[in-house]
């Protein structure tokens, strides 16, 4: 009568490696080596290529040499028609975001950074004591219901995408309540250098938080014309680089890899299904030593008879 | 609208773009990484064995 | 009838330092001896990537003397900024080149999975860091970046936890609470290379039935 014979299982075990032979290392004066290295070679770099400072897009900046988009931003503010106003969560209601795998993740998150877009016209406006335009276009403007005032403002926002360059002063002649008033204050006040103040510091005297006057100014065309022009886009791999010829950020081409391509190219959740691929991704690579056929690539391309060519010498030796 | 601002150089290949600068550093890390394969690492043989202090072991060189 | 006095109580002490000890025995943590086939030039790139952190670190630390707008009027604060910068490229291609050379030698072998998975979330946690590092340069890199990466963050419903439009917050986060995690994360996975020993070379296993 014979046992029953089990089928052998084969694992391999890697050998301790206290168990071979060695020789004298210094680790402390490798890693000082190291240091010098690598402090030499960073002064070395920044003394030739030096770093991008390209300065901040101010409201000014953006008043001065784009009115006609601040002028088409406040009125879609006031239409509630910018990304900002339609965006959804954090800053508002208005859409429930992107969603992935059924997830709605970004609904889910909920409004916890509430931002009324329209607010970010009226109250540096309000907040600007003193001038009889400003505060009887506010006024009229306060006397009509909502739906009055989305009416107007979404009346002038049409004509102002019919004039040409969108030039408020060549706009069609019509009935657009205090809209045409309100954008002029509002572009008045930009220009005069008073705006972001007013955005960031919302009363108070320390600022710091600079969500709303980036809300506005993303909402405008100025700020993703400058980028795109500067290769930032997100449809040009622009994750990746930096403003003229300094060194970008290499390590993130896969990420914007994907921005590149159908289906994310052309998909309104395509932020929400980058980032769990991108994070399955990293998981995997987090857990490959436990990732068949993966883990064994390294056998299958022996790369690895390079760094050890010395010791399988003298193995077979 | 004139860009104050202007983009490097870049290297368009389909829907791959790629700036100069990027592409350098890139092909220097494989170079590097290659480099560091095949270029010889120096002191890789193991240490010879210990000269044993004379007394210790009767089959040393030199003792009766 | 002599009294017996109860055993000594083991402190807290005692018990960590034996521990540790189990751990990690002394002439583990730092030996000047290695294992003979712990001979290529692969093997430097670690503490390349390591020495090139703490010039990230001490260059940081430099600029946070003058605080995050100094760069943009002092020539010393520009240079600074610039060393911090290229430190910060040199960091990533050792790094990077630290990971292809670790893979191709299946470095996770023999119980050094954990190792493995602690590089990989210094990896992560490296590109959160410089992340945020771009969002605070109050420049337009920062006006542009902050703008794009919003979507992405909002998306995934965290935006109303990190605001990566709000520099005062991302600052903070950039040389306080990243620099700590990256900081850990490294200080235990070289822990693991001294407690494991260098991986021993591909084919030298053992096969046990």
């Amino acid at each position: 009568m014979t046992a029953t014979v089990q089928p052998r299982r084969h694992h391999r075990v890697t050998p301790d490696s206290h168990d071979y032979p060695t020789r004298s290392y210094d680790l402390v004066k490798e890693f000082v080596i190291a240091l010098v290295v690598m402090t030499g070679l960073s002064l070395v770099l920044a003394g030739i290529f030096s770093s991008p400072d390209d300065p901040s897009i101010t409201m000014s900046d953006w008043a001065t040499n784009a009115p006609a988009d601040v002028v088409a931003t406040a009125v879609g503010e006031l239409a509630g028609t910018t990304t900002s106003a339609t965006y959804g969560a954090p800053y508002n209601h208005a859409s429930e975001g992107q969603s992935v795998l059924g997830l709605k993740l970004q609904k889910w998150g909920g409004v916890g950074n509430p931002v009324d877009s329209a607010d970010l016209v009226l109250r540096p406006l309000r907040q600007e004591n003193g001038n009889p335009l400003t505060k009887a276009a506010l006024a009229q403007w306060d006397s009509l219901t909502p739906e009055q005032q989305t009416a107007a403002a979404t009346a002038y926002a049409d004509a102002l995408a019919k004039a040409p360059d969108g030039d408020p002063a060549q706009v069609a002649k019509g009935d657009y309540g205090p809209l045409p008033a309100l954008a002029f204050s509002f572009l008045r006040l930009a220009k005069s250098g008073g705006l972001e103040g007013s955005l960031t510091s919302s009363g108070d005297f320390y600022g710091g938080d600079a969500t709303r006057s980036m809300l506005l100014l993303s909402d405008g065309a100025y700020l993703e014309d400058a980028a795109v022009a500067d290769r930032l886009g997100g449809d040009q791999w622009g994750m990746m680089n930096e403003v003229g010829n300094y060194p970008g950020q290499p390590w993130m081409w896969l990420y914007t890899f994907w921005y590149q391509v159908k289906p994310f190219s052309t998909s309104e959740n395509a932020d929400a299904q980058v980032w769990m691929l991108m994070m399955g991704l990293t998981l995997l690579l987090m857990c490959l030593p436990w990732i068949p056929v993966l883990r064994d690539i390294p056998r299958w391309i022996p790369l690895h008879r390079l760094v050890w060519r010395e010791h399988y010498r003298r193995r077979v030796g | 609208m004139d860009s104050v601002f202007s983009a490097g150089k870049y290297f368009t290949w389909g829907v791959v773009s790629i700036s100069a600068t990027n592409l350098l550093i890139i092909v220097l890390m494989v170079v590097v990484f290659v480099l560091a394969l095949v270029v010889p690492f120096p002191h890789g043989q193991p240490d010879p064995p210990p000269v044993r202090a004379a007394g210790d072991d009767p089959h040393e060189e030199g003792q009766p | 009838m002599t009294a017996v006095s109860p055993p000594p109580e083991r402190t807290w002490t005692a018990a960590f330092k034996d521990r540790m000890s189990r751990t990690l025995p002394a002439d583990q943590v730092l030996p000047d001896r290695q294992p003979a086939y712990v001979a290529s030039w692969i093997y430097v790139f670690g503490v390349l990537t390591l020495a090139g952190l703490l010039v990230v670190v001490a260059s940081g630390v430099v600029l946070s003397v003058g605080g995050s707008a100094w760069w943009h009027t002092s020539g010393l604060g520009h240079f600074v900024n610039s060393v911090h910068l290229w430190s910060t490229e040199l960091f990533f291609a050792c790094m990077v080149i630290h990971l292809w050379g670790k893979f191709w030698m299946a470095a996770w072998r023999g119980h050094r999975g954990l190792t493995w998975v602690t590089g990989v979330v210094a990896f992560v946690t490296s590109i959160g860091t410089a992340f945020t590092g771009y969002l605070s340069q109050t420049n337009f890199d920062s006006q542009w970046i902050s703008g794009e990466a919003k979507d992405g963050i909002n998306s995934i419903g965290i935006g109303g936890f990190m605001n990566v439009l709000n520099p005062a917050q991302m600052l903070m986060w950039h040389i306080v609470l990243l620099p700590l995690a990256v900081g850990v994360i490294t200080v235990l996975h070289i822990l693991m290379v001294r407690r494991h020993g260098v991986v021993p070379p591909l084919g030298d296993e053992e096969a046990s039935s």
